[in-house]
């Protein structure tokens, strides 16, 4: 069963194909977004915080959110690493890092990336990056596939997982709506010491890079968040490693969008490329078949056409032969009478 | 037939009904908990493993094992590869019914089930998900269409039932599209979150990836469940689906055979990419290599040495072996290598429900199958429509 | 038959649970990588064979000390690796001189493997044999080796045990004898000659304190006289070092150095007009009371004992590295320059509360300078002897007076009642000239920090800075308003100003009380 060179060929084709997907996932655009001018954001200088939880508590209460079992005035809290959930929006967790006197504080909130992975992977456009600044989410078109806290880096999104009906993704937004009135933050507003900062995000980088500059030692030379994920427009300086406080940093400058859009823009390819390609296998397939079916019947009247002369040739022959032999016969006939009729007259 | 049924009021507590009964009820009591509680009563889900094997078993094991449909009918109308033909219905049932319970157990796993829907309404196009929603909703109605035929004759709809033959080879080139973007589009789901899937695991060619190994996996079901249903509706079947069964099962393995060594190349060129050697010597790195050396060479081997010398156990044996790695492949990249980086203690593990409610969803299938191939003309040809295809 | 697929169903499923249990149990965390740091100070990278070319395998983690206690149960010293000529130690393993690549491989291979094995086959606990098990891709051990220091308890315990003979370690060397000898007055640390390399036959430092100390504290040893350490953690490990016995006071060194300079910015005998290149005023500068500041000569004087401005020109030259007088003078971010020096201080606990707020540059107000540019060059050209220099200087030195400067106690207000979070707590009463008195007596034993807060207000400005000094500087509230002022986004707002210089102050100061909000902000009793 050997197989044919054009059915070889075909497949050939489609692997080629096939193998496209992967590889153009590297040919993405060269337009690199920036975030929206004028957007706000929030600097955070985990060297200025002191781990009140203040801004856990104002968090609380702005957003309506459910009174946590235990006070927030409970530092009992720090022993453990929390991370945000449904019920807060934003927590601080105390470090001891090696070579510090002192624990370091950090908080914890969603980033609000410039180009955020939650608001891309989200199929019912649940995310908005608005033009504050803010990430905000849409509870009333939400499905609840929570592809949102696959994707976010940050490990951000919490999920209602305890409620039966219309459960949603929890998490910070930048006090949007008290924002858009012109108010501060919840928990920036709270901030005894000012670890918090809120303004435009381009006003945050120019603080942050003057207090490094300021103050070299009392700072590492990075900002994170101004190139992480593609830029967040919630932004963080620190005395320590941010490895040492639990920040990822392996997360890269690529903006989330940008991790599938090579693989996106190969589906119009497949779409496109796919049936064109399938209907020509199938042309050729088909074809192939009627050509051999038109062999066999050429075949099978080639062997019927002969059959035909040579039984006429032999019926022509048997006629010949009878008709030879009627006349021989006649003759015989006719000789014999005359041969009588000599008889007779003799 | 009917006397069959007859007897079958005797005999109601038979072995399959027991056990699947007893599934069904189970299962019926977690899905009421489930949508009068929530998810958090029934699964082990936490914010940072926010999909458990609902996803990963359910939807992306459950999607790789239908592709038989796609990939059997593609082989015989378009590669024009008629010898196969009996495997098509067969073929066609498993993928829809396997897709129709992939939407079944989404249900269970979105939070509110009733707005699944609403991507068509809000189009969230960046979104590889909204790729896969609108291609398995596509796809479901294809597989409906190209099954049509059989309950037609059942049901006697002759004219109907020539309408749906007609459609048979632009239902098959959609068919086959389709599978092609939302196989892929499984694995593109994951590229948003290089930082949380093990690098080994992690590639810019997942979609080539997952779309490979779902041939695979098409192929071998094809072969593993005509195993099966050679032992259970044997009875069912007419001469010439017994007949081309032993091609059947050497064709595909070949095709699996030389898919699989193909598919090993890639992973490795996966590999290579991302210039990932060094881990191969770390625990991850040896769970990667028992998967892609004993899950993936190692059946391609087995089916080579199974079509060559005609070895037809050996080739079934080697279906359910690949089978299996195609379930460990795709629990690997949703759940074992996914959040890696996280301490052991905040890793998840299903609860008992959730293995429950998946092992229900699958009974439900095979119930399913059992009603229809017992009725419909799936093993055997119509006696009013032989040679009509 | 039935039977038999049930049984081939069941086994699937079990293989894949089994499959998916092991998987996430056993995998766990990708961090699994708490492999417990093991550090030593004795720990060696035997690398020698870089000097010829590339590595063939990993370099060999040797631990010197574990050696020599194996070798010391056996009754043997470091003879037994190190080859010895009259009385010399050489530092090298069984061999004088790196010779060849394969004869060094060779030494060392012969070396330990016969050792190792002799002590396995004699059933003793010994290293390895095998190639793995000395050449290990893994380090385990991480060095916590101290850097060994010679500082001046240590230099005066010897020169006193060795009778003031300097002679026994200082030398200088004759290029032309190609000889060491002693240069009475000449000598200098061991550093300045005894660079971390080894160049042609001039000895790194490592090796140089290795032989002269080793082999004099092991001669020493075996006269059963007492001496130093000989192995590694004697003198490398941090608890050992802090056992050295420290002399206190330690009696002045005796090299000729003056008690009192004139720091001029031109060198003398210059041959050009050097007065005119001086353009600063002159500094006086307490040479004694600085080396009873520090633990070497080699602080300041880091690459000889010539007085500054030989290498560091006003202008900078090659043998000062283009480093310049006023560098090398007023550099920030290291101990060797003056105000670099200085400015460490200040992160003292008594200093940091408000100098950490204030940044380190060495830039200050004009009037600062002259606290220590305190000579006029019109002074010094008035001066016609020598000596009279040396005078001038002293008598600016005692002019000073080092001791830290308020105003009135009855100008210093006792409380201030901070209202600002009136709407949470009780107003906050705020002890201001209790505060200011334990700054000041926390410093009133220190001369620099008196010296330089000798003026009344100065020790104001660290909570009211930004003003000018005066007796009633602004309050808080008179420039802190707002948070986030767009216009004037460095500036915090009055809330933030309080904690962060409050809170910011004891946190330097590592006052840990108050703590908490309500130790300050009392709260509000009752609320009717």
């Amino acid at each position: 069963m050997s197989i044919s060179r054009r059915k070889f060929l075909g497949w050939i084709g489609a692997a080629g194909i096939g193998s496209t997907v992967g590889k153009s996932a590297l040919a993405s655009g060269n337009k690199h977004f920036e975030g929206y001018p004028g957007s706000f954001g929030v600097l955070h200088d985990i060297s200025r915080c002191v781990g009140c939880r203040s801004c856990e508590a104002a968090c609380n209460k702005v957003n309506d959110l459910p009174v946590p079992d235990k006070a927030f005035t409970d530092i009992s809290v720090l022993d453990e690493k929390r991370r945000t959930t449904s019920k807060a929006y934003t927590v601080v967790n105390r470090y001891d890092v090696a070579g510090k006197k002192e624990p370091v504080f950090r908080k914890n909130q969603c980033n609000h990336c410039l180009e955020p992975a939650c608001a891309s992977v989200c199929f019912v456009r649940a995310f908005k990056k608005t033009p504050t600044g803010a990430v905000t989410y849409d509870p009333n078109v939400c499905v609840g596939c929570r592809y949102c806290m696959i994707a976010c880096p940050f490990e951000i999104p919490a999920y209602e997982y305890n409620k039966a009906l219309e459960p949603r993704v929890m998490k910070c937004t930048m006090c949007y709506p008290r924002i858009s009135k012109g108010q501060l933050p919840g928990c920036v507003e709270a901030c005894p010491v000012e670890a918090l900062t809120f303004g435009k995000r381009e006003d945050l980088l120019m603080i942050a890079r003057e207090r490094i500059r300021k103050y070299p030692d009392r700072y590492i030379n990075h900002i994170y968040g101004e190139t992480e994920m593609g830029g967040t427009n919630w932004l963080y300086i620190s005395g320590v490693a941010f490895s040492d406080i639990g920040m990822r940093e392996d997360l890269g400058v690529t903006p989330a969008p940008e991790l599938t859009s090579g693989a996106l823009a190969a589906v119009p390819v497949v779409a496109g490329l796919w049936p064109v390609l399938l209907m020509g296998i199938y042309a050729i397939s088909k074809r192939k078949e009627s050509i051999s079916q038109q062999e066999i019947e050429d075949a099978v009247r080639a062997v019927s056409d002969k059959a035909d002369s040579e039984l006429a040739q032999a019926l022509a022959k048997a006629r010949k032969e009878q008709e030879a032999a009627v006349r021989k016969e006649v003759r015989k006939a006719l000789e014999e009478a005359a041969r009588s009729r000599d008889k007779e007259d003799i | 037939m009917s006397d069959k049924a007859a007897n079958d009021a005797k005999t109601w507590f038979t072995p399959f009904n027991v056990i699947s009964g007893t599934i069904i009820i189970i299962g019926i009591v977690i899905t009421i908990l489930r949508f009068t509680r929530g998810l958090g009563a029934v699964t082990n889900l936490s914010d940072n493993n926010p999909w458990g094997i609902w996803i990963g078993f359910d939807l992306l094991v459950g999607v790789a094992l239908a592709a038989g449909g796609y990939v059997t009918s593609a082989a015989v109308y378009i590669f024009g590869m008629k010898k196969y033909h009996s495997a098509v219905r067969p073929a066609v049932l498993t993928g829809f019914l396997g897709y129709a319970l992939v939407v079944v157990a989404l249900n269970y796993d979105v939070g509110i089930p009733w707005r699944l829907p609403y991507p068509f309404i809000y189009q969230g196009t960046t979104s590889f998900l909204f790729e896969v929603a609108a291609c398995v909703a596509l796809y479901l109605t294809v597989l409906f269409l190209e099954f049509m035929p059989a309950p037609l004759e059942w049901l006697g709809l002759k004219k109907v039932r020539e309408l749906a033959v007609k459609l048979t080879m632009v239902l098959t080139v959609l068919g086959v599209i389709i599978s092609t973007l939302h196989q892929s589009s499984l694995g593109a789901i994951f590229l948003i979150a290089p930082s949380k899937l093990h690098p080994l695991w992690y590639s810019p060619y997942l979609p080539t990836f997952f779309f490979i190994s779902s041939i695979i996996a098409g192929l071998s079901m094809v072969i593993f469940e005509s195993t099966l249903s050679h032992h259970y509706f044997a009875d069912k079947m007419d001469e010439v689906h017994i007949k081309e069964n032993e091609g059947v099962t050497l064709g595909f393995g070949k095709a699996a055979s030389l898919v699989l060594a193909g598919y090993f190349m890639i992973k490795i060129i996966g590999i290579a990419g991302g210039n990932n050697w060094n881990l191969l010597g770390t625990s991850y790195g040896l769970w990667f290599l028992v998967e892609l050396l004993g899950f993936v060479a190692l059946p391609s081997f087995l089916y080579a040495v199974g079509v060559r010398n005609k070895d037809l156990t050996l080739i079934k044996w080697t279906a359910v072996w690949t089978v299996l790695g195609v379930v460990i492949n795709r629990l690997n990249v949703s759940l074992i290598a996914f959040n890696w980086q996280l301490p052991s203690s905040q890793r998840y593990f299903p609860s008992w429900m959730e293995i429950a409610i998946s092992v229900f969803v699958v009974t439900v299938g095979i119930v399913v199958f059992r009603f229809i191939v017992t009725r419909m003309p799936v093993f055997y040809e119509h006696p009013d429509y032989k040679d009509k295809h | 038959m039935n039977k038999g697929k049930y049984l081939l169903g069941f086994v699937c499923i079990l293989a894949v649970s089994i499959v998916f249990i092991y998987s996430t149990r056993i995998l766990g965390s990708g961090q699994i990588s708490d492999v417990s740091s093991r550090s030593r100070s004795d720990v060696i990278q035997i690398d020698k064979m870089t000097a010829f070319g590339r590595l063939e395998k990993p370099p060999v983690e040797f631990l010197h000390n574990a050696h020599t206690e194996a070798l010391a149960k056996k009754k043997m010293d470091c003879t037994a690796c190190h080859l010895t000529d009259n009385d010399r130690i050489f530092l090298k393993f069984k061999r004088i001189k790196d010779t060849d690549r394969i004869e060094v491989m060779n030494i060392y291979h012969k070396g330990c493997i016969s050792c190792h094995g002799e002590m396995k086959a004699a059933g003793e606990k010994a290293g390895p044999v095998e190639c793995d098990g000395c050449h290990k891709e893994k380090t385990l051990y991480s060095s916590s080796g101290q850097p060994m220091g010679f500082d001046k308890s240590l230099h005066f315990r010897h020169s006193e045990v060795q009778d003031k003979k300097c002679e026994r370690c200082h030398h200088e060397y004759d290029e032309k004898a190609k000889k060491l000898f002693y240069a009475k007055g000449k000598e200098g640390t061991c550093r300045y000659c005894h660079q971390t390399e080894t160049k042609d036959n001039l000895i790194s430092m490592r090796l140089a304190s290795h032989i002269a100390c080793i082999d004099c504290h092991r001669k020493n040893l075996s006269k059963k006289i007492a001496a130093g350490p000989v192995n590694c953690l004697g003198c490398h490990d941090r608890e050992a070092q802090q056992k050295i016995k420290k002399i206190s006071p330690v009696p002045r060194m005796d090299m000729k150095q003056p008690d009192i300079a004139l720091l001029k910015t031109a060198k003398k005998g210059s041959g050009v007009d050097t007065m005119s290149l001086n353009r600063m005023n002159f500094v006086p500068f307490d040479h004694k009371a600085h080396e009873s500041y520090n633990d070497s000569c080699r602080i300041c004087h880091h690459e000889s004992l010539k007085p500054c401005n030989e290498c560091h020109t006003l202008a900078g030259i090659k043998e000062g590295k283009e480093v310049n007088l006023e560098k090398a003078m007023h550099q920030v971010n290291t101990g060797r320059s003056c105000q670099g020096c200085h400015v460490l201080k200040q992160d003292d606990e008594n200093c940091a509360g408000c100098h950490a707020f204030m940044g380190k540059t060495s830039r200050t107000e004009d009037e600062l300078c002259l606290q220590c540019h305190m000579v006029p060059v019109s002074e010094k050209k008035k001066l016609l002897k020598p000596d009279d220099e040396k005078m001038l200087a002293t008598a600016k030195l005692l002019s000073r007076t080092p001791v830290t400067g308020t105003y009135n106690e009855n100008d210093i207000p006792e409380k201030v009642i901070i209202k600002n979070l009136s709407n949470k707590y009780e107003a906050v009463d705020f002890p201001h000239r209790k505060i200011i008195n334990t700054l000041v007596s926390n410093i009133k034993d220190n001369k620099l920090a008196g010296y330089f807060h000798s003026q009344e207000g100065t020790i104001c400005q660290g909570c009211h800075h930004n003003s000018p000094v005066s007796k009633k500087p602004p309050q808080c509230g008179n420039c802190h308003g707002k948070a986030f002022d767009e216009k004037n986004p460095l500036k915090p707002g009055i809330m933030g100003a309080y904690h962060l210089q409050c809170i910011g102050c004891h946190k330097e100061m590592d006052i840990k009380k108050p703590a908490g909000c309500t130790d300050c902000h009392k709260k509000i009793k009752d609320k009717m």
